[in-house]
């Protein structure tokens, strides 16, 4: 059920004139868009069986009702197809619930971005990718959804560069950060699953990750010794991490396939390795508020289950990574939602 | 502009319906003030300072000082009405 468009229109006489008006109001993320018009944002609100005047969310801090048309336009200005269009406004929907923050992620100095990540057949549906060159570039839905997502934020909540987001440095999945995981590789339950959705289930979880921190072990197929890898970059975080993210690469979810290790053992020893005096973590990268000192022992996840483990990336080298997200894992919490 | 390629504004206005200015009073001689630090670390003393000087300068009277916890969240709802209540004229800062 969809009907005429309820947003303003703007007439120009070439393409080029409508491209660098939008570039000029700060209506894109700094690259040229896809000129939002009538036809094309009409395939996108047709697919959703939505009206244009239909709320998918108020953000909970301005008030501001993002419409479905909203999301519609954005999503045609991110260079995305049609058929994306129900994971976008399902983590719109994620976006905007007050446990995720989204107005604290986007204006903070500490410069979160939004990771998205889906589970489920749609991902390989509309092909999502989950392999080689996880972060980019080169795959269109990856590269569009995230974008979209970085759009709405820009346009439909105010969050833009130099305005209410302050970013201090920020990185470059601001930009987009949309993935999926390897399922060649994947030995254990998915997100979704760990959340309490079906294993059949399409979901779509946001987070609001900090930049990606690589972590690099070439040299061991123990899984003891390949965690031991992380716990530089876990400190790095910071202590006491309420949610942090692991991705894994294929060579080390062979080894820890190998080994039969699930995903809880790989998380209480992780929570358990990663521990060091509050004098060390003094010395460390300090997160915002006061300095921890004393000889008392922190570890750098609240508890094992702060650990979200997903695997992802190319089955050639021995990459992973971790992310850490905004104000220690605490301040946001990630969102995880059913596929609309 | 010449009518030819037509697009959507992609843009929301702010909600400002809610958001309107406290009438500012003309003279801070005398006046309750009440101080609403936001959680960050150093924003109860960027708020004393401030107060001193308008203390020494404008004549403010009484001092009623609070902390809303946490800076990336709004001020709870109850702790805004209670110092609606109790104050003449409040000031708020970040401090890091």
């Amino acid at each position: 059920m969809s009907s005429s468009p309820m947003s303003k229109t703007y007439s120009f006489s070439t393409l080029q004139q409508a491209s660098e008006y939008f570039l000029e109001q700060g209506w894109t993320d700094g690259l040229p868009i896809n000129l939002p018009t009538e036809h094309e944002v009409s395939k996108f609100m047709a697919l959703s069986g939505q009206s244009n005047t239909d709320i998918i969310g108020i953000e909970p801090v301005k008030g501001r009702e993002i419409t479905i048309e909203k999301v519609a336009i954005n999503s045609v200005m991110a260079g995305c197809k049609p058929e994306y269009f129900p994971i976008i406004l399902t983590a719109v929907e994620a976006l905007v619930e007050s446990k995720f923050n989204l107005h604290g992620i986007t204006a903070s100095t500490m410069g979160a971005g939004i990771l998205t990540l889906v589970t489920g057949s749609i991902a390989k549906e509309i092909g999502l990718n989950g392999g080689i060159s996880l972060f980019g570039p080169g795959h269109q839905a990856n590269a569009t959804i995230g974008r979209a997502l970085r759009l709405v934020v820009i346009n439909c909540t105010g969050s833009r560069s130099g305005e209410i987001d302050k970013a201090t440095l920020g990185h470059a999945g601001k930009y987009t950060w949309c993935i999926t995981e390897n399922e060649d590789f994947r030995p254990w339950p998915n997100t979704g699953e760990d959340r309490g959705f079906s294993k059949n289930a399409n979901t779509v979880s946001v987070f609001a990750g900090l930049s990606p921190i690589q972590v690099s072990n070439h040299s061991s197929q123990n899984p003891e010794n390949i965690l031991r890898s992380f716990r530089d970059a876990l400190f790095a975080a910071g202590p006491n991490q309420g949610e942090i993210v692991i991705i894994f690469c294929p060579e080390h979810v062979l080894s820890f396939k190998k080994a039969g290790w699930t995903k809880n053992q790989i998380r209480d020893f992780l929570y358990e390795m990663a521990v060091r005096t509050n004098d060390e973590w003094g010395f460390g990268s300090i997160p915002p508020g006061s300095r921890p000192t004393g000889s008392e022992v922190t570890h750098s996840a609240l508890t094992p289950e702060s650990f979200t483990l997903l695997v992802g990336g190319g089955a050639a080298g021995a990459f992973s990574c971790v992310i850490p997200l905004w104000s220690g894992g605490v301040g946001s919490q990630s969102v995880t939602k059913e596929l609309i | 502009m010449v009518e030819g390629i037509r697009v959507l504004d992609p843009t929301i206005d702010a909600n400002s319906q809610n958001s309107l200015l406290a009438i500012r009073p003309e003279s801070l001689n005398g006046l309750t003030v009440g101080l609403l630090a936001n959680g960050k670390k150093n924003s109860v003393e960027i708020l004393q300072y401030v107060y001193e000087i308008l203390k020494d300068d404008h004549g403010l009277g009484a001092v009623i000082k609070d902390n809303k916890g946490n800076a990336s969240r709004p001020c709870p709802p109850d702790l805004l009405e209670k110092l609606a209540n109790q104050c003449d004229v409040i000031i708020t800062a970040s401090g890091d």
